[in-house]
């Protein structure tokens, strides 16, 4: 046994002695959390988000002066601190934020930072240097090494059709399903069933599918009954993304086996027209993660869960011609959840004064914030996973 | 082993299977006659229909075009390259073209991975492809480093003596041929130096911009002169290493993916004393006695493109919409012309996932039943839609082939021969584990029925 395993059961175990009954009666939720140990839920928001009109620096005469249209104005900005605010569409963060459930890390990045977005998406999935060129993600590799109760094949979910590449590792994958009791209807055909009746087969590649397909088979039966256990009780808003959430936080509180949750929001490559299709999009993020951090606190599992929300690259400081933003490089990155020690800001606004070519430098190694996360949060092995060490941030 | 398991194998690897047609015809081949009569058909490139069309200049820089126009452009540039993918697996599919070659071609196009958004270099590059593909592997690298897309998808195009870039010069030894472990840092800042000034102008043509070439001494694995590119490219391809590593990516690819190291090794030095001649090595692979051991039959996933043609040579499907098979290919995970990046799709078990097996199983299925798909693909840039993506595949099954093919007297005759022919590993259901999924009545039905259940076992997705 690890020794930060160690640690944990017993301050599980010594939790439980000094509790007095009655609290134990009224918590009891919050225990039963903690015992299936850690949850991860990644948020991808797709196509580069502008990090510059998210978190604002409202005390800075260069974003105003670079974004004569498209800056947020002074007096609509939700002052989070002397210099830094939320974009006004993420209000539905404030309390959040408040509470010291988020962490907010400016100027996140990687060297020789690339603009296009499925080459710096798959370096923010594979956790690759950015001219190497990986077949395997992050959590993928999570899966591969030996990791506690990793065997599941629903360990990591992904709420899409397809896999993304951060969820596929050299052994083992991830799950896709986006309706677990609709892909239970698409596997559950007799026929594929005999087939199933006729595994044991030797060869590696035909092991290997008829492995994948009863895999399939079994977790989509299991995603299926622990989607029905529990129905959420929180008021989420009516849009794909929520319904995600609400999915995920459902099978988080029927105690699900899976502990890796991938979720994706598309639509923040925003060329044109930035102000109404991003403040749409950063709407629809708030509320649902807030009705989600809602639901995990009220059954007492925001403890056992940590949100990361990435994009694959943030946008130019200067606005362009059409009203939009063009591709751009450092980024900010969000972690919520109710074990953040360092809360708030994690480090100072980005340097408007020191640009690379009109864009923002990288600060902090994206691999870095994965480092902390696999370490101190999934207690595996970073240095293995990401191959090289990255200094880690230190959030919780 | 029958020789009709031998065949089939040597025209999965070497081509995307059999028609019913051409297997009834070929079924009973020597390996000998159907090896020398897959390169006489390679050693003849047919033309490409709409040849000129896809040529057309689409470059949104040249000239003076209004925002609307460039937008335009860039669309009709989008449509052609989706018009020349779904003729490029029309060819794979059609039996009038050679198969061998297109199968070399996709090979080779993986290699050497590039991605543009102009039609017309994308129609240059495949072009240049085919050409090589079975050619000699030397002049084959010498053009590619001056083929118009790659030198933009690499880069080279900022590669200037002042301020070189080493991005092109990298991906040449690590990814197209010698392999990383085999050159330095320093090796790599030469060749980039080497390379400076290789360029292209608006029309998509390659040009040499000599003010921007740095002539000066350089020293590249151990040599030194005032080398340039092509220089370079002699250079590497003058070790042994180079031959080594296209020898064992073309053993992975077409024979095993674990390697006979003894075998790759007597491959690769004849390979290197021929000069790299493509088709002697590929020949020398096919006529081996080793290439049709059991170990090598039926080991490998089928590619998504290697499947859909497969498929459509088999049950003669004609895709009457071509964004249907764009469907299938993305989400499968190989978009011709679209790899996913300059190292080429990984291939193997990497084609493999809860979902894309799902869909791989079902995928005859939805081409018979013209069932919807409830499959919705990616699409990182576009927000989620809400709802159910419901998705039709357009495209008609011609049976009579098939039936043709396989009637005969009794169901047992009719199961065996159809096992023969669609699937390549060996399978543990008997024919009476199908009964309750079958029509048994007609033969007709029969033979339809059991197409499409064999087609769905994961044993099809091998060759």
């Amino acid at each position: 046994m690890k020794r930060r395993n160690f640690l944990k059961q017993s301050a599980l175990a010594s939790t439980s002695v000094l509790v007095p009954s009655f609290l134990k009666a009224f918590g009891g939720g919050q225990l039963l959390g903690s015992r299936s140990g850690k949850i991860l839920v990644v948020i991808q928001l797709s196509g580069g988000n502008d990090g510059l009109n998210t978190i604002v620096p409202f005390q800075n005469d260069i974003y105003y002066k670079n974004r004569p249209k498209l800056a947020v104005r002074k007096n609509e900005v939700l002052r989070l601190t002397d210099d830094l605010g939320f974009n006004p569409a993420l209000k539905s963060l404030r309390s959040l934020y408040d509470d010291g459930m988020m962490s907010i890390i400016n100027s996140v990045g990687y060297p020789n930072p690339n603009r296009s977005h499925f080459r710096s998406m798959d370096i923010w999935h594979t956790a690759s240097d950015s001219n190497e060129y990986l077949s395997s993600g992050w959590l993928g590799r999570y899966l591969d090494s030996d990791c506690a109760d990793c065997e599941s094949p629903y360990h990591a979910l992904e709420l899409d059709d397809s896999l993304s590449l951060a969820m596929k590792g050299k052994e083992r994958t991830g799950f896709a399903s986006n309706n677990p009791q609709q892909l239970q209807k698409t596997t559950s055909n007799k026929f594929l069933k005999t087939v199933a009746q006729h595994d044991h087969h030797h060869e590696e590649q035909v092991a290997y599918l008829y492995k994948t397909m009863i895999d399939t088979q079994n977790s989509a039966k299991y995603l299926a009954e622990k989607s029905k256990t529990h129905k959420s009780r929180v008021n989420y808003p009516n849009n794909g993304f929520a319904k995600d959430l609400k999915q995920i936080a459902e099978l988080i509180t029927a105690d699900c086996d899976t502990k890796i949750y991938y979720v994706s929001l598309g639509g923040f490559d925003t060329h044109a027209n930035q102000k109404n299709k991003q403040e749409r999009l950063l709407k629809n993020y708030a509320e649902g993660v807030s009705a989600f951090v809602k639901d995990l606190k009220q059954n007492g599992l925001l403890d056992d869960t940590l949100i990361m929300t990435f994009s694959e690259f943030g946008r130019r400081v200067k606005q362009n011609a059409s009203g939009g933003t063009d591709h751009g490089t450092a980024n900010n990155l969000f972690l919520m959840g109710g074990q953040l020690k360092q809360q708030g800001f994690y480090n100072a606004a980005p340097q408007l004064t020191d640009l690379d070519k009109g864009d923002l430098k990288y600060e902090i190694d994206f691999r870095s914030v994965y480092a902390s996360i696999l370490d101190d949060w999934l207690d595996a092995d970073a240095r293995q996973i990401l191959s090289g060490r990255f200094e880690k941030v230190n959030i919780w | 082993m029958k020789s009709s398991e031998k065949i089939n194998h040597l025209y999965w690897r070497a081509g995307f299977g059999l028609s019913p047609g051409e297997w009834q015809q070929k079924k009973d081949w020597s390996i000998k006659r159907a090896v020398d009569h897959l390169f006489e058909e390679a050693a003849q490139i047919k033309p490409v229909s709409s040849r000129s069309e896809f040529l057309q200049s689409v470059d949104k820089k040249a000239g003076k075009l209004s925002k609307e126009q460039r937008k335009k452009m860039m669309k009709k540039s989008r449509n052609l390259i989706v018009k020349q993918n779904a003729l490029w697996v029309a060819r794979m599919t059609d039996d009038k073209h050679s198969a061998l070659l297109e199968r070399m071609s996709l090979f080779w196009h993986g290699h050497f991975a590039c991605v543009t958004k102009n039609s017309n270099l994308v129609y240059k590059q495949l072009e240049t492809i085919r050409t090589h593909a079975l050619g000699n592997f030397r002049a084959f690298v010498h053009a590619m480093c001056k083929d118009v897309s790659m030198i933009r998808f690499l880069n080279n195009q900022q590669n200037k003596k002042r301020k070189p870039n080493e991005n092109f010069a990298r991906e040449l030894m690590e990814l197209f041929t010698i392999g990383q472990g085999n050159y330095s840092e320093q090796d790599i800042k030469e060749a980039a130096r080497a390379f400076t000034g290789w360029s292209s102008d608006k029309q998509g043509n390659f040009e040499f911009k000599e003010r921007h070439h740095d002539d000066g001494y350089k020293s590249f694995m151990g040599k030194t002169g005032h080398f340039n590119g092509d220089d370079i490219v002699n250079i590497i391809l003058d070790r042994p290493e180079t031959a080594a590593f296209i020898t064992r990516k073309i053993y992975r690819y077409f024979v095993n993916e674990k390697v006979d190291e003894k075998r790759v090794n007597e491959l690769s030095r004849a390979f290197l004393k021929s000069n790299y001649d493509i088709k002697k090595l590929m020949l020398s692979i096919f006529k081996s006695d080793w290439f049709y051991e059991s170990k090598n039959i039926g080991t490998k996933i089928k590619s998504p493109v290697e499947l859909i043609a497969g498929i459509m040579r088999n049950l003669q499907v004609d895709f009457k919409n071509p964004k249907s098979l764009m469907f299938i290919e993305k989400a499968l995970g190989q978009i011709l012309f679209i790899p996913p990046n300059v190292a080429g799709w990984p291939g193997g078990k990497n084609w493999i996932d809860n979902s894309t097996l799902m869909l791989r199983l079902n995928l005859t299925y939805y081409l018979y039943g013209k069932s919807d798909v409830n499959f919705k693909v990616k699409d990182e840039l576009e927000a989620k839609k809400r709802g159910q993506a419901f998705r039709r595949i357009e495209g008609n099954i011609n049976f009579e082939p098939l039936l043709n093919t396989f009637d005969n007297k009794s169901n047992a005759a009719i199961f065996d021969a159809m096992k023969t022919y669609l699937i390549l590993p060996p399978i543990r259901l008997n024919e009476s584990d199908f009964y309750p999924y079958v029509y048994k009545t007609h033969s007709s039905d029969y033979i339809k029925s059991l197409a499409m259940r064999m087609m769905s076992l994961p044993e099809y997705q091998l060759c």
